[in-house]
């Protein structure tokens, strides 16, 4: 009989120390593909997203010293309020927020303020988003926890800002940032108070994008040359943050996947390694007798490296299958923009297909070479 | 012929060093049939593992079937056992995934063509017939026996060498193998078989016997122990 058959035999014959050894690599190679698909997914879908999101902006008068924007959190110069509408109204522009806000440092009852006008949203026609601000109405206001706190003001309160009455909707909690030391206002109210009626100091959009240019080479580019056609007046701040958030969670995912497979490789190599121990332990007594038959040390060593071959060819085969399941399946709860793009990869079957047997090869050939090298006259003698 | 020259073969242990054979010198004619006796421990086993080529010893030259044994680099004294050489041991040492068929083909000389007749013919005289796609776990004890004197005689051998094969067996079933072996005797091998019982004496062209891995007295004839 050849090895091949003997080994086909054998593995009928200890199917639980074989299918222990396959579940060890099947789950390697499953975490692998799964893991190696989704990182690919996530690369994509991030990418798609932040094409598809297009940029959030802050647009701002052209004339803001920027060194006190970035300082005071706003811009110490206004623009007028319909530059809203104009921006709205643009063809050839896609958004899904716009707002625009007056904001100033305001002293009221001895303290500083940051008094924060608001500007009900504009959503694009058709559309109903949920709003970048809790939105305020006239008359009313909603009070940071630091202030609230310093003037014992409650829900309910009556206050005055500069002559302007007001009630106080809501008292907000601590956010340990500058939102604690602001009021929020309805943007007409704010514009009384500070005596700017018609000035915002800046609209922000979220996630705009030039229609028909989301595959420009220099997207960006594009949107700021149009909103200078549409806001002479005006420039533009780009907010990086969320991109950059949504890149960094693929790059904690990516390293995750890092930290995790080479730790499963390891749990993997040592237990499928443990199990060919056990396995050539318990055939002391044919390895003995195959050397009496005359077989040498290369048959023998063919016998249990060819198992440790087809347990990773196999491995390969249903790691791949069950990686690639898996995959697809949470794929579309996780990447909903990009979810039909995954698809099974060749190049992940190829690499497990030499990669899993060569790794249960690898993790074989300590226990193949304690069995091979022992002496098979004592192996005889102990019976 | 079998010539072992002042053969000797220590072994060393946590408890010092044995001396499994002591300086054992011993002829024995092709077409013998030639039994060890001895105590457990003598070095029965060991000078019939020196015999087969799978064990060389510390000192001492074993010439067996005009060859050098140990002179021989290990892939020759490989091919020398797979075909002048077999074994039968009293644990049987078959195969337990393997039916009986494929247990006495993996003796055979697998570019024989008339190997798998010789191999039915085999078993079919040891009375196995009915057993061939059995395992050996669905064997009684002579029937594994029996299978395993069938592999040993697959390869047509010049040598067989057994140790203990009856050990576990009741009268039937020993006398079986006995005549087995007699009969391979017959046919002009050589037999050398380690036993403890004297059922095997009448057989015997000389007895052997060993004492702490010396021989003990000159060889005896069969029947005269």
């Amino acid at each position: 009989m050849n090895v091949c058959g003997l080994i086909v035999r054998e593995i009928g014959h200890r199917w639980l120390n074989f299918g222990l050894g396959l579940v060890a690599i099947v789950t390697a190679v499953t975490l692998y593909v799964a893991f190696s698909t989704a990182d690919e997914g996530a690369a994509r879908e991030t990418r798609r997203l932040m094409r598809d999101m297009g940029f959030n902006l802050r647009i701002i008068p052209r004339e803001t010293d920027m060194v006190r924007f970035w300082s005071s959190g706003y811009a110490d110069h206004t623009m007028p309020e319909e530059d809203v509408q104009r921006l709205a109204a643009q063809e050839g522009l896609s958004y899904a927020h716009l707002s625009a806000t007056l904001q100033r440092r305001f002293a009221w009852q001895g303290r500083e303020i940051v008094l924060t006008g608001i500007q009900p949203e504009v959503a694009p026609p058709g559309t109903a988003k949920t709003p970048m601000y809790t939105p305020v109405e006239p008359g009313h206001a909603l009070v940071g926890a630091a202030v609230a706190a310093e003037l014992e003001l409650e829900q309910g309160d009556e206050i005055q800002l500069d002559g302007v009455p007001l009630t106080v909707e809501r008292c907000l909690v601590d956010s340990g940032s500058l939102d604690d030391i602001r009021v929020y206002v309805h943007l007409r109210d704010a514009q009384r108070i500070l005596g700017l009626e018609g000035r915002i100091n800046e609209i922000r959009a979220l996630q705009c994008l030039c229609i028909g240019q989301e595959s420009a080479q220099d997207p960006l580019s594009e949107l700021q040359a149009q909103l200078a056609q549409v806001l002479p007046q005006a420039k533009v701040v780009r907010m990086q943050a969320i991109a950059d958030a949504r890149e960094q969670q693929r790059v904690l995912m990516h390293r995750l996947s890092a930290f995790v497979l080479p730790l499963v490789v390891v749990v993997c190599l040592v237990w499928i390694g443990v199990l060919a121990l056990l396995n050539v332990r318990e055939r002391a007594g044919e390895i003995g007798i195959l050397r009496a038959l005359g077989h040498g040390a290369a048959y023998i060593t063919a016998l249990f490296l060819g198992r440790a071959v087809l347990m990773g060819v196999v491995g390969a085969v249903a790691g791949f299958g069950l990686g690639t399941a898996l995959a697809l399946w949470t794929g579309p709860r996780i990447f909903t923009v990009t979810a039909a793009a995954l698809e099974p990869s060749a190049g992940l079957l190829l690499v497990a297909l030499w990669a899993a047997p060569l790794f249960c090869a690898v993790a074989a050939l300590v226990p193949t070479a304690w069995g091979v090298t022992r002496d098979p006259a004592q192996i005889l003698r102990e019976g | 012929m079998i010539e072992l020259a002042d053969v000797s073969k220590h072994y060393r242990t946590a408890r010092g060093r044995v001396r499994a054979l002591d300086g054992v010198s011993l002829s024995l004619p092709a077409g013998s049939f030639t039994v060890l006796r001895g105590a457990s421990g003598s070095g029965k086993t060991t000078l019939l593992l020196v015999l087969g080529g799978m064990l060389q010893p510390t000192s001492g030259r074993a010439e067996v079937l005009a060859r050098d044994l140990y002179a021989l680099d290990g892939r020759s004294r490989a091919r020398f056992r797979a075909e002048e050489v077999g074994f039968v041991f009293q644990m049987y040492h078959l195969v337990p995934y393997l039916d009986v068929l494929a247990n006495v083909r993996l003796g055979a000389r697998q570019q024989e063509p008339q190997a798998a007749a010789h191999t039915r013919e085999l078993l079919e005289q040891l009375g196995m017939t009915e057993r061939l796609h059995h395992r050996p776990s669905e064997l009684s004890a002579g029937e594994k026996q029996r299978v395993a004197m069938a592999r040993a005689l697959a390869s047509r051998p010049s040598l067989i060498l057994a140790d203990e094969p009856t050990g576990n067996l009741d009268e039937e079933n020993t006398r079986r193998i006995v005549d087995q072996l007699a009969a391979f005797r017959d046919d002009g091998g050589t037999v050398v078989m380690v036993m403890h019982d004297d059922c095997a004496d009448t057989y015997a062209d000389r007895i052997v016997h060993l004492e702490a891995g010396k021989l003990a007295g000159a060889p005896s004839s069969g029947g005269e122990s």
